[in-house]
């Protein structure tokens, strides 16, 4: 072991013995976007003012994300040697009561506690375990094990974690090529919805002899109803700059971009943080940890384009260039980013590669199904009791993602439509909820996992308003390179808006069905070629939602657009 | 070199080279695949689908984008299928919901013609009569060759943008654009402009500027390559806009030595309508200029000059051409050679140039002849005794490759305009650019030093150079051992230029001069492009020296991508010194008057145009005959030249319009122009090419080797019994050396380039290629003196400088009648020194006034020039071409202000606000 990682991992042992079992208590006040849009801000603030009020000291720190998005904000609290006991929906005035008499007296309220973590001590009778609750224990978490635990701004805390430890293991006990072949062996597919295998994807970077190349990650992330991207960099940005440079290490590059949409403010400053402090302790920059094996990382914004997540577009953008797709060949593996060899990521697939390097392929193969290893970390939305962010292994089927996890939808309605894997997948119907989590099972139903948002609709939902949402945000977000996804979803738009009126013809549907097929085949990239998924997976699941706009009139009180105007780019 | 890759498309075997693409092997073997966002010698788009395929590869079978699937050894290509001509209606079936395609859905589709008139059978809104590409239009033939059935039930919208006609030269109708990119592409990666961009995206991107709403401000250089490329009716040329052309003619443009290849439109009442970059071309490879594309329209021009006119008592006459040749014979009678001067045209041929000399020296037995643009002598015939020609080393577009690229005291981008976008290029991709010149041009932006050495001392900040990679010992010691000749001489003379004392001369740091010579050496193969705008006449040899000696002891000279590239003015400038048209002896062909000739003791040659007219003013020069096409009648670079004319006892002007000039005439020829004759031009890359007659004249005009010829027999000389120019070429090709392998023939299969000694020679694209057999084959490296170097004088000098554009500085782009106008404050850049001694603070006003009190420039004060007593000032180069675009002449071009040095006074202004520099 290197001496530089072992005083890193004492330090990290210190670190942590001082928080949880230091002189004072240590209160964690969940963050991340999810807490921050809940309000955690105001309670941050108002935790420190009741500390001064009640004269009770203690170290306050900003976590991640839990997951638990719907008990947001969350504030948890650790005696010295205490257990960990958790607090959800918290306001100003649980707040006053949780530091006056949990932080203070030493009693926890447990009437506001959901949970709690580690040894059970007195005073908590009646809150159950964390990893008891239902929505926590069908979980497996991997990439996001760390997840509203630790301080992203804190390298220790990663550290104290078993952090590094797969990049220690990696250098100094590893080649490259052994790396790669544990990424291979754990059957790891991509997270950003094309499921390529990303061993395979590496092993066709590896190879070149080219001074320059380049590991991307990207997290430009513009998926409605999809944060686990954002949620792992802004609650353990760590995991993913570990994952890059094994990644580096693996293909035998040495440079890399974490791509990030601009605006995602939170997981942007957590990971230039992180990568700043990674490269203070010598985990980044030449000779890392004194392996020899050089790594450089650097934060790459993008303006406001949802096609710049688009591989090849995104390298355009961190050029400095129009977020436009290029055509390939040549691949990003022989001509990417400023034109070298390139390979790149989803945050996800790399978060997981840590694990996967330090407890071996075989160990996450054995996880999941046999064409899907691993979980899946999704995004439950919607109509459903517990939205959040969840890791679930794959082979669980959506339903039972939908009632053990999410808890179902609230008494007396019921799960009428499903919207998974951003606009560009497309919608399920009732009968496929059995479908498996698994990236095969999912296609053959007709929706793609892509991200892993699951966007949850009940009766209420009108599927010919939501596939227009859905239409409008592609067109929106077209970049109006190739002529089929400019203009076929902008008449695509227009039909679905005729319908949506109810003055559509019966030829309309042939006609999106025309134009859908343009699109398919002819378009330069993804964004256009998946753009007639929403239509075409809503006819097959809600055929006649479409043909009852076709045979009535417009009912009194009916709105004409649906509920979700949105801002449309049609002509110029 | 790998194989050529053979596969099939549509079950035809083709072959094609590696890394070419699908359509474009298909395009090389003549088999017509859809397309709309390609165009050839670009990059591939892929963005408008309309070549989509069917690939199959093995098992594997995908629709793909033809334009951008390289092809592949037994690829089977199959672009029928029903699938793909279905794709391909229903990809295109969407851009016709947004492009006004009455002219397709007509009943007289096929009927409709160039200026047909018609009964509209469409919609008013939607009618062909909106655009000006009817009948000439990329879309609609794509369209038609897919058999599109418009009856699609896709909603039509019609955008109902504003047209764009408030720029000089364009009119944007964005109504009609596909936003197939071709614009910007070519502007970002042929031209290097980015003046235009992608706006918007989704539905709604479109083609707008870089900055702002104009391209006044956006950097464009009007070169016209986004029209050339324009498919639809989007991008059009104003002048002529609703013109069609009736038939095509090759030519070369005859604004620049670099003599573009482009394809002249003209209609059916003979008259060129249109200026295309011919992608043929081997000089220009389809590129063109703000000259070339929009100032090629004189010749049709209605004040023309149709008939001879003589002038008699003060008022020109019109006359028959015998009264007007009797005239001119009395006129120059038995007027001794020494007295008389022949000034050809800069636009002349080869042909007209070689009988201009023919004439001057036999009949008129003088060697006062030249060209009006011959302005550098001295750099010709340095290059000419050293190199054996007077033209590049290299040809123009192997600059695309250099390493590092010099640009001495010129300024291609206005003058040489097409020989900037290959250098461009190198930048891009990464060639060191070096530009010494003490003026800010376009290429200063892409310069990685730039050098502002003290006007007038260039040559020495160059040996100054050269001395610093003899002392370092960077010089290619195996090139100079096995090539040249002198390096002893050289290094010899180069004590005496000690870069303390070079630096106090040319007023830049030693340690810089150092630093650009280390990296001019290192990086190769390099290439200098030279001018002597900023150089006194005197030194014009000098500084070619001292170019030539750099490039040879670096081991440039005879390299791929390295070489010199002379920047002369005039479009044959060349030519004319090779068909002897000049009074150098040094030019290849020794054609000059030899003694006993006239019985009389030739008189002491004259150094170039300059000089004669310098003898028109003291009166030595009695009687002229002047070939106007071209020449600057103006102000100009030979000073005042109409003032000068007008002091002669007798004028014979050959011009195409009655001007200053022609007004000093005693006799008035009417010139035909390039429409109306076959000749040859050879270029600054020593390419001979072929100007074509797109109509035969229609009145009277004659050429100029015509106007010649008949006067030499009226005058009972010999030897002028020419059939046509092709005659003419025949017998320059059998006295100049380097032509003996031309013929008119020969060159209709394209240019070639000279020395061409035989028939089966392919002509010579590099000079000295080949390593010398003997010593006397070696290139000599001549020592230099410590010259020019004259004590600095106290006055003041003005450096104009222009570029395209200048994001820092504010512009505001105001509107007068129906145009766009700039409108900013200058900013005049004065040393400190200079600064204190007058008292002036940054920001205050001030005026540069030259020796009559007019004023050169006026600004805002900035502390910054780089050398006491030089003043510069940056202006933007829309200024010029609104200039060209608003000028009364109907030919500008040769009009066009250059950026020339000048002596100022500087004095300063009380109110800034009524100096505001404004092109209105």
């Amino acid at each position: 072991m290197s001496t530089a990682f072992e005083e890193l991992t004492n330090r990290a042992a210190g670190r942590w013995q001082e928080l949880t079992d230091g002189a004072e208590p240590w209160i964690r006040v969940g963050g991340g976007v999810s807490g921050q849009a809940a309000g955690s801000d105001e309670i941050f603030t108002s935790v420190l003012e009741s500390l001064d009020r009640f004269d009770v000291s203690a170290r306050v720190s900003r976590v991640g994300s839990l997951g638990l998005m719907y008990l947001e904000p969350i504030v948890d609290v650790t005696l010295p040697g205490g257990s960990r006991v958790f607090y959800g929906n918290v306001t100003k005035d649980i707040a006053n009561q949780i530091i006056e008499r949990h932080a203070g007296g030493g009693s926890p309220v447990t009437s506001r506690a959901f949970a709690f973590e580690g040894e059970k001590t007195g005073g908590l009778e009646g809150v159950p375990r964390l990893e008891d609750l239902p929505e926590f224990r069908a979980q497996v978490r991997i990439a996001t094990r760390n997840c509203g635990r630790i301080d992203p701004y804190d390298i220790l805390q990663y550290a104290a974690h078993g952090g590094y430890s797969a990049l220690e293991k990696a250098l100094f006990r590893m080649t490259p090529e052994q790396a790669l072949d544990e990424v291979k062996a754990s059957g790891l597919r991509g997270r950003g919805g094309a499921a390529f295998p990303t061993g395979v994807k590496w092993s066709f970077l590896a190879p070149s002899k080219a001074p320059d190349k380049y590991v991307l990650c990207n997290c430009e992330e513009g998926d409605p109803g999809a944060f686990n991207d954002k949620g792992i960099l802004e609650s353990d940005p760590h995991t993913l700059i570990e994952g890059m440079i094994l990644n580096g290490y693996a293909t035998n590059s040495n440079y890399g971009y974490v791509f990030i949409r601009h605006g995602h403010d939170i997981p942007i400053e957590a990971t230039r943080h992180a990568v700043g402090q990674a490269y203070e302790h010598g985990l980044l920059g030449k000779n890392i940890l004194g392996s020899g094996f050089s790594f450089d990382l650097e934060v790459a914004l993008t303006g406001d384009s949802y096609v710049a997540g688009e591989e090849t577009a995104l390298m355009e953008a961190i050029e400095g260039k129009r977020s436009l797709p290029r055509y390939k060949p040549p691949f990003p593996a022989a001509a990417g980013l400023w034109q070298k060899p390139s390979n790149i990521n989803n945050v996800k697939t790399l978060a997981y590669v840590p694990q996967i390097v330090f407890n071996g392929g075989k160990w996450f193969k054995s996880i999941g199904t046999e064409s899907s290893a691993g979980t899946a970390i999704v995004c439950l939305t919607g109509h459903i009791k517990r939205p959040g962010m969840y890791e679930v292994p794959m082979g669980m089927s959506i339903r039972e993602v939908l009632e053990q996890v999410g808890g179902g939808v609230s008494p007396g309605k019921r799960i009428k439509v499903l919207q998974t894997g951003g606009p560009l997948g497309g919608v399920l119907g009732d009968e496929s909820f059995d479908v498996k989590i698994d990236f095969d099972e999912m296609s053959k139903a007709g929706a793609i996992l892509g991200s892993g948002g699951i966007i949850v609709g009940n009766e209420t939902v009108d599927v010919v308003d939501l596939i227009r949402a859905l239409v409008a945000f592609n067109q929106y977000e077209s970049c109006g390179k190739c002529f089929p996804c400019r203009l076929g979803n902008t008449h695509m738009l227009e039909t679905l808006d005729r319908l949506c009126k109810y003055e559509a013809k019966p030829a309309d549907l042939k006609l999106m069905d025309r134009i859908g097929e343009s699109m398919k085949l002819g378009s330069l990239c993804g964004h256009g070629q998946l753009g007639y998924n929403p239509v075409a997976s809503a006819l097959k699941y809600f055929e006649e939602e479409f043909r009852v706009r076709l045979r009535v009139t417009q009912p009194e009180g009916k709105s004409t657009n649906g509920s979700m105007i949105l801002p449309t780019r049609t002509r110029p | 070199m790998p194989d050529n890759i053979s596969f099939t498309i549509d079950g035809q075997e083709v072959t094609g080279k590696p890394g070419q693409t699908v359509l474009q092997a298909a395009m090389d073997s003549g088999l017509y695949i859809p397309y709309l966002c390609y165009f050839p010698k670009m990059k591939p788009y892929g963005a408008c689908r309309a070549c989509v395929v069917q690939t199959e590869m093995g098992e594997r079978k995908s629709i793909v984008a033809s334009c951008t699937t390289p092809i592949a050894p037994g690829l089977v290509v199959d672009s029928k299928t029903e699938q793909v001509t279905d794709l391909r209606r229903g990809i295109i079936e969407l851009l016709m919901a947004e492009h006004p395609h009455g002219c397709l859905t007509c009943h007289r589709v096929e009927l409709c013609g160039p200026q047909d008139i018609c009964q509209r059978h469409v919609s008013v809104t939607d009618r062909c009569t909106i655009c000006p590409k009817n009948e000439r239009c990329e879309l609609k033939d794509t369209v038609r060759s897919v058999e599109l059935d418009l009856r699609t039930p896709l909603n039509y919208h019609r955008r109902n943008l504003p047209i764009h006609t408030d720029d000089p030269f364009y009119d944007r109708d964005y109504n009609l654009c596909i936003v197939c990119a071709r614009c910007v592409r070519v502007c970002e990666e042929v031209r290097f402009d980015n003046a235009i961009t992608l706006t918007n995206r989704s539905g709604v991107a479109l083609v707008g500027t870089s900055r702002g709403e104009s391209l006044l401000e956006s950097g464009c250089e009007f070169c016209g390559a986004c029209i050339d490329v324009c498919p639809t009716g989007a991008l059009v040329e104003r002048d002529y806009k609703w013109e069609k052309a009736a038939r095509q003619v090759t030519t070369i443009c005859t604004n620049c030595p670099v003599g573009c290849q482009m394809v002249a439109e003209v209609n059916r009442f003979n008259k060129v309508v249109r200026f295309i970059g011919d992608l043929a071309g081997e000089s220009n490879n389809g590129q063109a200029c703000w000259k070339g594309k929009f100032a090629y329209d004189y010749p049709n021009h209605k004040s023309r000059l149709k008939y001879p006119y003589v002038r008699e008592g003060g008022i020109l006459k019109r006359v028959t051409w015998e009264q007007a040749l009797d005239r001119i014979a009395a006129g120059f009678g038995d007027r001794d050679g020494s007295k008389v001067a022949v000034i050809a045209s800069p636009r002349g041929s080869n042909e007209d140039n070689y009988v201009a000399q023919k004439f001057a020296r036999s009949v008129l037995k003088t060697d006062n002849v030249d060209t009006a643009l011959n302005l550098t002598p001295r750099v010709a015939s340095t290059l000419q005794k050293r190199f054996g020609s007077a033209g590049s080393t290299n040809p123009i577009w192997d600059l695309e490759g250099s390493k590092c690229v010099m640009v001495v005291s010129g300024n291609p981008t206005e003058e040489q305009n097409v020989l900037a976008v290959p250098l461009k290029k190198a930048a891009r991709a990464g060639a060191h650019v070096i530009v010494i010149d003490p003026r800010e041009t376009e290429l200063t932006r892409y310069a990685s030093d730039w050098i502002r050495p003290k006007p007038g001392t260039e040559h020495i900040l160059l040996v100054g150079m050269a001395r610093t990679i003899i002392d370092e010992a960077l010089e290619h010691k195996e090139y100079v051992s096995s090539r040249c000749s002198g390096i002893d001489e050289l290094k010899r003379s180069l004590w005496k230029f000690d870069l303390s004392a070079v630096s106090r001369v040319t007023g830049v740091e030693d340690t810089i001069i150092r630093e650009v010579a280390r990296n001019f050496a290192k990086k190769a193969p390099a290439s200098i492009l030279f001018g002597v705008d900023t150089v006194p006449v005197d030194l014009h040899g000098a500084l070619t020296d001292a170019i030539l000696n750099l490039s040879l002891i670096t081991g440039n000279v005879g390299v791929k991508s390295g070489g010199v590239f002379p920047l002369y003015a005039g479009a044959n400038t060349l030519g004319s010194l090779d068909a002897g048209c000049s009074p150098m002896a040094e030019r290849g062909t020794d054609l000059t008057v030899e003694p006993g000739l006239n019985g009389a003791t030739p008189p002491p040659m004259r150094d170039g145009v300059a000089d004669l007219f310098a003898g028109m003013r003291s009166g030595e020069i009695e009687a002229a005959i002047v070939m106007a096409d071209g020449m600057n009648p103006g102000a100009g670079p030979l000073g005042d030249a109409a003032s000068a004319l007008r002091s002669l006892d007798f004028l014979v002007v050959s011009a195409v319009f009655d001007d200053e000039v022609t007004a000093a005439a005693d006799v008035v020829l009417p010139a035909s122009t390039y429409t109306e004759q076959t000749g040859t031009l050879t270029n600054l890359e020593r390419r001979v090419q072929l100007i074509r007659t797109a109509w035969t004249p229609r009145n009277e005009e004659r050429s100029g080797w015509q106007t010649f010829a008949s006067l030499a027999r009226r005058m009972e000389a010999e030897g002028f019994d020419f059939q046509d120019s092709g005659g003419v070429f025949e017998e320059l090709a059998s006295v100049v050396p380097g032509y003996a392998g031309l013929s008119h023939d020969r060159l209709e299969a394209g240019g070639i380039q000279t020395p061409c000694p035989s028939s089966d020679s392919p002509g010579a694209a590099m000079l000295h290629a080949e390593e010398p057999d003997d010593d006397a084959g070696r290139l000599a490296i001549v020592p230099l003196p410590f010259i020019g170097a004259a004590a600095p004088s106290s006055d003041l000098v003005l450096a104009p400088g222009r570029v395209l554009s200048q994001p820092d500085k504010p512009v505001q782009v105001t509107r007068r009648g129906d145009m766009n106008y700039l409108h900013r404050v200058e900013v005049v850049k004065v040393h400190e020194e200079d600064a204190k001694a007058m008292s002036l603070m940054e920001g205050d006003a001030v005026e540069a006034l030259d020796d009559h009190g007019s004023r050169l420039a006026v600004g805002v004060a900035s502390l910054g020039s780089p050398q006491p007593g030089l003043i510069s000032v940056t202006t933007l180069f829309a200024e010029v071409a609104l200039g060209m675009h608003d000028a009364d002449s109907p030919d500008p071009s040769p009009r066009i202000p250059g950026l020339p040095l000048q002596p100022v006074r500087l004095v300063k202004a009380a109110d800034l606000a009524a100096y505001a520099v404004s092109s209105d």
